[in-house]
């Protein structure tokens, strides 16, 4: 069930209604959210439901196992198994497809045949996410971070709707807590809420639709053909895109969750207005980044294996970041491309701080050359994430080398806004929103009512009629 | 209500959580809110939810949608709804005129002699075809070769791709895929006008087609009259009669066509639709000259003649379809286009050098 249609607007006021009623008995509740949950899950394609629920259970046995061990060495096995366990399915939906082909044409060029046999493996919606999560919390109940929970909250932690398909991953700490504590009915953020949700309605339906159709897929569909000034406004649009798309979606899961009176973490944070790439992960898909760091930068060694030790670690990382997002060299050159400008960010700070670099002053135009560098460092990454293959990858950059004689036909008055809009919000202040949602606020329910309707309806006028799944439903 | 009286509240239920929410709204004034915001949105959207409901194809679904929507498109029609959306679609530079499923935009016009074509599908004539013997013309980097690829979403794919495959140097590409559209329903997108359009407009000396995903439903008419149920004995001739006319309207101006026919999908239960959409392509196209008609379905299937994701090309095991069992991945729709083009050339005299092996 995409958030963007009728059939999810009439199946949340059910919830809405029927989470509000029931709220007061905890246990009933809580089945009634898991089936709420379940059935959301099973709109994209029910085959999957037994996945999610065979993960959770995996899951609670894990966490049972990892905190009924002594601790020592056979804990920290316990905690590998219930891990790789987890990872399985995950490891089987992403990748064995392009093990099976890699291997089958290896050993065919040998005259060998492969012992896997060829599978196009559908991935299942939000595996990545409810993986993630479920590692947290097996993870968390091996350092102490979390106790173990009911089995009931344990399942309803990883399938809860709102972060199911594309997060944000939240923690256990972070979420079971509020599964533990009746949400109170009488202050409910329907204005903050409604905000998040229309904010992320308008950054999908308006801003994503338009750049995508209007000049990053024409561009990165048939690179060669288009001069150099629509390539880069293709990336920059790609840029725009990614962001307006994901932040969006998990906008609206934020607002969602309000509703219902839980809150979730932040995900992104203007991360267009950062000055570094160190910077930048701190802003952008916040959940990830800091799951990245607390399950797998730390569990490597992190800093505290020397300097050379901390360079490798980096850069595992962020590859394996890349290759979590599909099994294809475009995302192990973005993930790589990552990684070496943190750690050569980490260099030259290093660097700085033994006095072996001079520190520059801090002037308005080196912030801003910072700004612009750090965008277009990860717009470069932008183009392999986005390209099908390393070879339009390579075609595309190339264009922006040899395409400037060539006639723009993509780059629009209405591009050039949609592009400069969103850039430009990354360094507004947010007094003004936050005045006019102080203003919603204030509305008796039937204005506010009226005023969401006008909001909402100009959102849909100004998009396109259908809307493409958000992008990182396919990670 | 003022924030003190909340936290005097709150200390008088110590069980209920301190939501993010202090300053908000009870639950029941929130189901308010969004009743209201729903239903407004439902009366001033309804116009253009109803157009998203009669594309559907005919049946219990479009039907139970249309009389659903019917209050509130009444509601919407008698206060003039239709003006204000209209007028908002306009300022954010849509076309609220434009047919459900979009409209064609060529590029400016060449000094071109001009093409007369029908416009409406021509009936089909007991003719024989008249093939033209000359090849298509060799081009030059200041006049290219003139290629559209017209279809729905499985040729917005062979566009993005044939523009890959083409020389940039020598060719032109007018990509033209249109997602959900095809023969069936010209209320929703009228392929026979907008192949007349592209003629005159662009005068293609090869047109690619790929279509007919979407047609298995009733024939309707441009102003959306039912003209052939679904699943009736005339169905068969009335579609091809269709493909027919298409394929008339796309070589009036002297451009020849390449019609790829349906690819195998997964899902087993279209199978004998989808053969039997081909043979009609197949015979349309016989019956017309200046037409080549590409089998796609045996360049793609399983050795049985079923489905499979990948194929070989005698050395390598590639990845050809998409995840969703009936589009192409990058690859595939490579292979698709090469055969197309290698066809042109067996056919049409296509220069094998305006495109890459």
């Amino acid at each position: 069930m995409l958030f963007p249609t009728v059939d999810f607007a009439l199946f949340f006021v059910l919830v809405f209604v029927g989470h509000w009623l029931l709220n007061h008995r905890l246990p009933v509740w809580k089945w009634f959210m898991i089936g709420a949950s379940y059935v959301f899950y099973a709109w994209w394609d029910w085959r999957f439901v037994p996945l999610l629920a065979g993960v959770s259970a995996i899951t609670q046995l894990g966490a049972l196992a990892v905190s009924r061990t002594p601790v020592g060495r056979a804990r920290r096995w316990v905690l590998g198994f219930a891990c790789a366990t987890i990872l399985a399915p995950l490891a089987y939906f992403k990748y064995y497809g392009f093990l099976s082909l890699t291997v089958t044409n290896s050993l065919g060029s040998l005259g060998l045949s492969s012992p896997f046999p060829l599978a196009q493996v559908l991935l299942p919606v939000g595996i990545s996410f409810f993986t993630f999560m479920a590692i947290s919390y097996v993870v968390d109940v091996y350092r102490g971070e979390t106790r173990v929970s009911t089995a009931l909250d344990v399942f309803l932690y990883l399938s809860f709707f709102p972060h199911l398909v594309a997060g944000p991953i939240v923690r256990p700490n972070e979420l079971i807590p509020q599964l533990e504590v009746r949400r109170d009915p009488r202050h409910i953020d329907v204005a903050g809420g409604a905000w998040l949700i229309l904010g992320g309605l308008f950054k999908k339906i308006v801003i994503s639709s338009f750049l995508a159709a209007q000049i990053v897929d024409p561009v990165f569909g048939d690179p060669a053909r288009h001069s150099a000034l629509d390539t880069l406004f293709a990336i920059w649009g790609y840029a725009v895109v990614i962001y307006a798309d994901f932040s969006g979606y998990t906008d609206i899961a934020i607002g969602v969750a309000r509703l219902l009176g839980f809150e979730f973490p932040r995900n992104f944070d203007r991360p267009y207005s950062a000055r570094s790439i160190q910077e930048f992960w701190r802003r952008w898909h916040m959940t990830l980044s800091r799951w990245l760091r607390d399950y797998l930068y730390i569990p490597l060694g992190g800093s505290r294996r020397g300097e050379r030790r901390t360079y490798v670690n980096v850069m595992l990382t962020m590859v394996l970041g890349g290759l979590w997002h599909g099994a294809a060299w475009t995302f192990v050159v973005w993930g790589a491309l990552h990684g070496g400008y943190l750690a050569a960010g980490r260099l030259v700070r290093a660097r700085r701080e033994a006095g072996r670099l001079p520190t520059p002053t801090e002037t308005p135009a080196r912030v801003w050359l910072q700004r612009s560098v750090a965008f277009h460092l990860v717009c470069l990454g932008w183009v392999f994430f986005r390209a099908d293959s390393l070879a339009t990858a390579g075609t595309l950059l190339g264009r922006l080398l040899n395409g400037w004689a060539e006639p723009t036909i993509l780059v629009t008055p209405g591009v050039v806004l949609a592009i400069g809009l969103t850039l430009a919000l990354q360094f507004a202040p947010s007094a003004p929103a936050g005045y006019l949602k102080s203003r919603l606020a204030g509305l008796r329910p039937v204005p506010m009512g009226l005023a969401f309707a006008f909001m909402l309806f100009t959102i849909t006028a100004m998009g396109p009629r259908g809307v493409a799944p958000f992008i990182y439903f396919q990670f | 209500m003022t924030e003190t009286t909340h936290e005097t509240r709150d200390e008088e239920r110590p069980g209920w959580a301190i939501g993010p929410g202090r300053p908000g709204m009870p639950a029941g004034r929130a189901l308010v809110v969004m009743l209201v915001t729903l239903l407004v949105w439902t009366i001033l959207y309804a116009p253009r939810m109803r157009e998203a409901a009669e594309a559907h194809p005919l049946g219990a679904r479009r039907t139970a949608s249309l009389i659903a929507l019917a209050p509130f498109t009444a509601l919407s029609d008698a206060v003039r709804i239709t003006g204000v959306t209209d007028s908002l679609e306009r300022a954010v530079g849509l076309d609220p005129d434009a047919p459900p499923g979009g409209s064609i935009v060529l590029p400016p016009p060449d000094p071109l002699p001009p093409v007369t074509v029908s416009p409406s599908p021509a009936p089909p004539t007991d003719a024989p075809p008249v093939e033209t013997l000359e090849p298509i013309r060799t081009p030059a980097r200041r006049d290219k070769l003139r290629v559209v690829v017209v279809g729905d979403s499985l040729a917005a794919g062979v566009g993005y791709i044939a523009g890959r495959v083409f020389r940039p140097t020598l060719v032109d590409i007018q990509q033209h895929g249109r997602v959900s559209t095809g023969l069936a329903r010209p209320d929703y997108f009228d392929w026979f006008a907008a192949m007349g359009q592209i003629v005159h407009g662009y005068d293609p000396d090869l047109v690619i087609v790929m279509l007919g995903e979407n047609d298995l439903q009733s024939l309707q008419t441009p102003s959306g009259k039912l003209e052939t149920p679904s699943g009736t004995p005339e169905w068969p001739l009335a579609y091809q009669e269709r493909a027919e006319a298409l394929m008339r309207i796309a070589t009036e101006g002297g451009a020849r066509v390449v019609w790829i026919g349906l690819p195998v999908q997964r899902e087993p239960r279209r199978w004998n639709s989808i053969r039997r959409q081909n043979r009609l392509f197949e015979e349309a196209s016989t019956r017309v000259g200046d037409v080549a008609y590409l089998d796609s379905w045996g360049l793609f299937d399983a050795p049985d003649g079923g489905y499979t994701a990948f194929y070989h090309d005698g050395r390598r095991v590639e990845e050809v379809r998409a995840p969703d069992g009936l589009h192409f991945t990058s690859t595939g729709y490579e292979i698709l286009v090469r055969e197309a083009a290698a066809l042109a050339t067996e056919d049409f005299g296509l220069d094998p050098i305006v495109y890459s092996k």
